[in-house]
């Protein structure tokens, strides 16, 4: 199986901070042994929503309303991805448990599997 | 240039409701246009939150899983794709042609990807290798 693996936003990612040396590091580290154990499919960092657009279909709508980044609800962008191959949500959860926090931030890390994987 | 293009979830991605035969066709139909003109990198669907986690950090002690579904629908993401163009402006093209045959109020959020130069002197020359070499060998992994 395949899962989708999001990093919710920060208000520091937000605010565009480039992450610190250590951070780059030790992820840079950890997505190593991603790809060493066979579960490293994909990894992507996302910039902050400023940079982003939206678009809207509202019901029955054939055209969409464009609305441009940023967008308020910081918890809920995503500011990084992972695509891993794994057995199971409960392996993924185990691996995301050691990802690298070294400035101790509080944050959420969302599992998904991706529909029709095998 | 990278893109994220993100469609949030809906009360019946939720729910797991399948969509529609002719809706079916006609994404495939427009996943095969962005495949012939070389912009389509990947594209997925998830299932819903029900079937997913999530691992909480809370700073100084140990992270801790929570099982789905999770409560705010329209947060939530029912599905993506990574797209290889020049311009935010082009994948907003592309994203207005996205299938909508249900005719359902729906949302598409498309940001941008970080690339090695983004990331300025903290990208390391020795770091950048090694990333390199770890996305070559993910590959394998696909």
């Amino acid at each position: 199986m395949k899962f989708l693996v999001m990093v919710k936003a920060s208000a520091a990612s937000e605010a565009g901070e480039p992450p610190s040396p250590e951070l780059i590091e030790q992820m840079g580290r950890f997505n190593e042994e991603l790809v060493a154990s066979g579960h490293l499919v994909q990894a992507a960092g996302l910039t902050p929503s400023a940079e982003g657009a939206r678009l809207l279909w509202f019901e029955g709508d054939q055209t969409p309303q464009l609305v441009d980044g940023p967008f308020a609800e910081t918890k809920e962008l995503v500011a990084g991805l992972w695509i891993l191959r794994g057995e199971s949500v409960a392996e993924i959860a185990e691996l995301m448990k050691r990802a690298p926090n070294p400035d101790r931030s509080a944050g959420t890390v969302e599992i998904r599997p991706l529909a029709g994987e095998l | 240039m990278r893109f994220m293009v993100i469609m949030k979830a809906s009360e019946q991605s939720e729910a797991g409701e399948m969509p529609s035969t002719q809706l079916l066709a006609e994404m495939s139909k427009f996943n095969e246009e962005l495949v012939r003109a070389g912009v389509m990198l990947a594209g997925e669907g998830l299932s819903p939150s029900s079937e997913g986690a999530r691992v909480q950090f809370s700073g100084d002690s140990a992270p801790s899983v929570v099982d789905g579904p999770f409560a705010e629908t329209k947060e939530l993401i029912a599905g993506f794709w990574i797209l290889q163009v020049r311009s935010l402006a082009e994948a907003v093209e592309w994203v207005k042609r996205v299938p909508n045959t249900d005719g359902a109020h729906h949302q598409i959020e498309i940001r941008r990807i970080f690339e090695a130069a983004d990331f300025g002197d903290n990208l390391t020359p020795e770091l950048r290798e090694a990333e390199e070499k770890a996305r070559a060998a993910a590959e394998n992994n696909a």
